[in-house]
């Protein structure tokens, strides 16, 4: 490499000082404009995060969120090149450094995994699956949208205002979030049992003569006339929702 | 030809519009790769309508880290894709540090910077199998200099023998902001490397600094720099409005274009005359 230990320390000193603020000497530097650079860096970083995760900006103080926009530009070193894709970094950062944001918001883990999947799935590569739209919905075999995702939270973050959510709103939340063709994300509220059903259509195509078969061979149970129905009801409703996209003959 | 900065803000517009009609689109690749759904419709209908340009953003050319090579080849996918004519990229650095910072920090005007900067365009060449066009960033500040700025320029143009993105206005802005006379900077560029121009709107936020926004209209001196700029190239370059926030009407966007299209067949008709 070129570049003398001298010009990459000034390089780097410029960078550390836009992500935390501290400014080494630097000949040459003007230090009337060198603080623009902060700003402007700051300023990218902090509206793509306030854009992903809107709910959260709008339930923390703006001295809670101005310090884990800087704490975690300061701290962490952003890796990926795609400026939308970086707010998955604040999340994984913020779960990874167990911050105390997160203890005083129980439920502030599972809100910015809520808005990070609904973004990431709006922006996320087209997604191909062999499908015809020609079929039965009683009796064709089922193709599950491939666009989608399964979640699971504590609290019920994907239904609930953030600022009416208290610690007895506590269990367990089943959720799939999908991409439907006009491109907008859809989330629908899953029952356990559902989310064995989404999970059986993720390995493949399957009727609903097969889901029932599966799910009552895993379980060794019978399903009764109402449980057939809910997950018929189900699938009708996924179907016009388009978490399940069309047949395969 | 002009084009235009491609922006989610008038993609829709842009498709259905009679009025605003550029001669091409330009985009970042990173905004776009690996992005698909709503956005990924309305953009490949968009280069059904137009010719692509690219101008990347976080390839960090000038950075001391060493050059990202998995995005690079995504980079080189992106424009086989989607058939783009040019890849330009700044002559700056937006990662240090293995950290992204998502703006284009100066890199110092340094000999052994210009060696650095130089060998890495010849590589990004390399893989991309095509020559890549520099863009000279607008800077608030210098950092350590020890060449001049037009040296340091020229010198790694000439190295890596690859294509320069003359940003009018950046010259413009660095001028002011750096008090020097912009048309003998201009004069002392090796013109003949120019293939691409960008033309923009700035932010004077003091008596003694322009900030390079994208977010105004250009300004008349600007547009007689441009002028300056095309009689002293005497050639047809394309160039590119650039308008990345506060978007006006389309009507606006149109007259800029227009504008700038009538000074450079201006200028180039004269200088048929001159010749003839």
């Amino acid at each position: 490499m070129s570049l003398s230990e001298t010009t990459k320390a000034y390089q780097s000193d410029l960078a550390a000082y836009c992500r935390t603020g501290t400014l080494p000497a630097i000949p040459g530097i003007r230090q009337d404009n060198i603080t623009h650079y902060r700003r402007l860096v700051y300023n990218i970083v902090d509206d793509m995060l306030e854009n992903a995760y809107p709910l959260t900006y709008g339930l923390l103080s703006a001295k809670e969120w101005k310090t884990i926009a800087n704490e975690f530009f300061c701290n962490h070193p952003c890796q990926n090149p795609q400026v939308w894709s970086m707010p998955k970094e604040f999340y994984e950062y913020l779960v990874k450094s167990r911050h105390s944001l997160l203890i005083k918001y129980p439920f502030l883990q599972d809100l910015l995994w809520f808005e990070w999947i609904e973004l990431e799935l709006f922006m996320m590569e087209d997604k191909k699956a062999e499908y015809t739209t020609n079929g039965d919905i009683l009796f064709s075999r089922l193709v599950l949208n491939p666009e989608y995702q399964l979640l699971s939270f504590k609290y019920p973050v994907h239904h609930k205002n953030a600022r009416y959510i208290t610690i007895t709103d506590q269990s367990d939340y089943f959720a799939a979030a999908h991409r439907n063709k006009e491109g907008s994300v859809v989330f629908t509220d899953l029952s356990p049992a559902l989310v064995r059903i989404i999970e059986y259509l993720a390995e493949g195509p399957l009727s609903v003569k097969e889901l029932f078969e599966k799910f009552q061979t895993e379980y060794s149970i019978q399903l009764d006339n109402e449980g057939q129905r809910a997950i018929i009801r189900f699938v009708e409703t996924a179907y016009q929702q388009q978490l399940i996209i069309g047949f395969k003959n | 030809m002009t084009g235009i900065g491609y922006r989610k803000d008038f993609a829709e517009e842009l498709l259905q519009s009679e009025i605003l009609k550029p001669s091409f689109i330009e985009v970042a690749p990173e905004n776009w790769i690996g992005v698909g759904g709503y956005w990924k419709k309305q953009f490949q209908k968009a280069l059904e309508q137009y010719p692509l340009f690219t101008h990347g953003l976080s390839l960090s050319i000038g950075s001391p880290d060493e050059l990202d090579y998995d995005f690079l080849y995504k980079v080189k996918s992106f424009l086989k894709e989607t058939s783009s004519a040019v890849y330009s990229e700044h002559l700056s650095y937006s990662k240090c540090d293995n950290a992204h910072l998502y703006d284009l920090l100066p890199v110092p005007f340094t000999a052994d910077a210009v060696k650095h900067v130089a060998e890495r365009i010849k590589i990004v060449q390399d893989m991309l199998e095509r020559k890549i066009a520099i863009e000279i960033v607008s800077y608030y500040s210098p950092v350590a200099p020890e060449l001049s700025e037009t040296e340091f320029i020229t010198t790694i143009l000439e190295e890596a023998d690859c294509e320069l993105l003359l940003d009018v206005n950046n010259v413009y802005v660095n001028g002011f902001n750096h008090q020097y006379d912009a048309k003998s900077f201009i004069d002392r560029l090796p013109l003949e490397r120019v293939s691409y121009i960008h033309m923009a709107g700035h932010e004077k936020v003091s008596d003694t600094l322009i900030i390079d926004t994208h977010g105004e209209a250009i300004i008349d001196p600007v547009y007689d720099l441009f002028e300056y700029t095309i009689k002293r190239i005497n050639r047809d370059v394309p160039v590119l409005l650039e308008r990345d926030f506060n978007i006006p009407e389309m009507e606006e966007l149109q007259s800029e274009i227009d504008r700038l299209n009538n000074i450079k067949q201006s200028a180039l008709k004269k200088i048929d005359h001159v010749f003839i």
